[in-house]
């Protein structure tokens, strides 16, 4: 039979985010897919040589409008390693207190994001007000809705006090209500079902093959999350990762949602757990220059992002990189978009959350 | 399969119809940014040592300090907002204010190529500065005897 190649993207409506695949198409079914990548490439990861170590977390927080606390939180961990800064207590439960909030906001922005794809965009309307007030939330306390600017090497600069910890988690549970009706929609809705139930399945042993992360593995019920790890505190709260069997496009959207009330319960579990009081420590200045080299893992909204540094004694680093989730999970793309119909491929390149900032950075 | 006659956002739909709109006609009414929320550098000539801390610690090299002039020059579209200027100072001459950078049109920028966004102080010539403060000290003595 003939076949067609359809360009997607680097504009296309569904994604805000130059991706680039090229569709090669028998009739209406995708044969094969051809991704590029490389269209937003800002050479972040190279500015070490030319930004001091102290600037750089900076820079990292912008890899991404999303992940932006988590990659400047990452930043900060591996630098703290290398120079074996002490961090107090407090810092690091605000530190993954902020990881969690932010990650309800991607989940959330991402199941709107995920709405408008499939043409609901009164839900696209419901979540990204939720979306709202968890950035009010950070405007609040970290003084940015985008980018935080709170995590230094060696610590945090702002502090949230007990009282607003208290309101914050009470928000928190008014949001949990709220989105429960969302989450109903999602779960319920026939027209939602119909697009994504049993579309773009990833089966456990694929899931495992391609090396998929995050809530793409999760929904295809591989249990693996960087915070299982016990890294930052997670191993003082109860976690246990969010798992669902599916591992169709639909299984992925119940990850997600899923995740947002445990991140909820995980918050509730921080606040209770963390030292209180005020006017504690929050920053160990570190002394002289890094030199060594270090692998850092988080948990991101998307999956493991794995940071890579090395400091040669100079104030500035010799190399930085970050390995993001969704460069992880483009092989796990290709391989679902192969096979399906051609209406079908929005719906799964938005279920693996592709953030391409992060994966060109 | 879900029953396709059940309508699950219908109670959303008949609250919605009933409450308050979820945004703002913005022009006209604009939220208040929270306490502490960053916004714009603010800067007090008067305080100024002209160090140059800042300059050497903004990660976005929005500020220029000159010892030899006393000038303190910031470029606002360039500053990330980081706040790292206002904790190095040791003066105290810089404040982050909660009011929102100031939007620039382009024809701000003009043929010219003025520079938007670029605020700039001048301090006192140290000799004059110090030539004032002796005639207004030399004035409090002298005006109970006058
Ligand atoms: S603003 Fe502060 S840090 Fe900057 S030059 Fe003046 S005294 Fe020094
Ligand atoms: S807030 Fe940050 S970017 Fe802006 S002037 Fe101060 S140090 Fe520079």
């Amino acid at each position: 039979m003939k076949r067609t190649i359809v360009p997607f993207g680097p504009q296309h409506p569904v994604l805000a985010e130059p991706l680039v695949l090229d569709l090669v198409l028998e009739d209406e079914k995708v044969i094969d897919a051809i991704p590029t990548i490389g269209y937003i490439h800002r050479g972040l990861e190279a500015m070490v040589d030319r930004v001091e170590y102290t600037e750089m977390g900076f820079v990292v927080e912008r890899i991404c409008g999303i992940c932006s606390f988590m990659h400047g939180m990452g930043y900060c961990l591996a630098l703290e390693s290398i120079m074996s800064v002490e961090v107090p207590d407090r810092a690091r439960w605000l530190r993954i207190i902020w990881a969690e909030i932010s990650r309800i906001q991607s989940h959330l922005l991402w199941l709107g994001l995920g709405a408008d794809a499939f043409g609901f965009e009164n839900l696209f309307m419901h979540c990204w007000r939720m979306r709202e007030e968890i950035l009010d939330i950070f405007e609040k306390t970290t003084g940015g809705r985008i980018i935080h600017s709170v995590n230094r090497i060696g610590g945090v600069k702002r502090d949230i006090s007990d009282s607003e910890l208290i309101a914050i988690v009470a928000r928190l549970d008014g949001l949990g209500k709220a989105f429960e009706a969302t989450a109903r929609v999602f779960a319920n809705d026939p027209s939602i079902r119909h697009r994504m139930s049993g579309v773009g399945v990833l089966s456990m042993a694929d899931a495992r093959a391609v090396d998929a992360v995050g809530p793409m593995a999760r929904a295809s019920g591989v249990r693996m999350d960087t915070r299982l790890a016990g890294q930052n505190l997670y191993d003082q709260i109860e976690f246990e990762p969010v798992l669902e069997t599916a591992g169709d496009c639909l299984a992925r959207v119940v990850v997600r949602m899923r995740e947002v009330r445990q991140s909820i319960d995980l918050i509730h579990q921080m606040v209770d757990k963390m030292p209180k009081g005020e006017g504690l420590p929050l920053e160990n200045k570190p002394r002289g220059n890094p030199s060594g080299e270090t692998f850092t893992r988080l948990e991101q909204p998307r999956g493991e992002v794995v940071y890579y540094v090395k400091a040669n004694g100079t104030k500035y680093l010799e190399r930085f990189r970050a390995r993001t989730p969704t460069f992880a999970n483009i092989p796990a793309m290709i391989k679902l978009v192969k096979g399906c119909d051609l209406a079908d491929v929005p719906n799964i390149i938005l279920t693996i959350d592709p953030c391409i900032s992060c994966t060109e950075r | 399969m879900s029953n396709p006659f059940r309508l699950p956002m219908a109670p959303r739909a008949i609250r919605n119809l009933f409450s308050k709109p979820a945004t703002r006609r913005y022009p006209y009414e604009i939220r208040p940014r929270f306490d502490g929320a960053r916004g714009t550098i603010k800067f007090d000539v008067d305080t100024c040592n002209y160090c140059t801390l800042c300059a050497k610690r903004c990660p976005a090299a929005a500020i220029t300090v000159s010892r030899e002039d006393r000038t303190w020059a910031i470029e606002h579209l360039t500053c990330i907002g980081c706040n790292v200027c206002v904790e190095v100072c040791a003066k105290k001459s810089l404040a982050m204010s909660t009011e929102a950078k100031h939007v620039h049109t382009h024809a701000e920028v003009g043929p010219q190529g003025q520079r938007p966004g670029h605020e700039e102080w001048h301090g006192a010539d140290p000799a004059i500065a110090a030539a004032a403060a002796k005639a207004a000290a030399e004035l409090s003595i002298d005006a109970p005897s006058s």
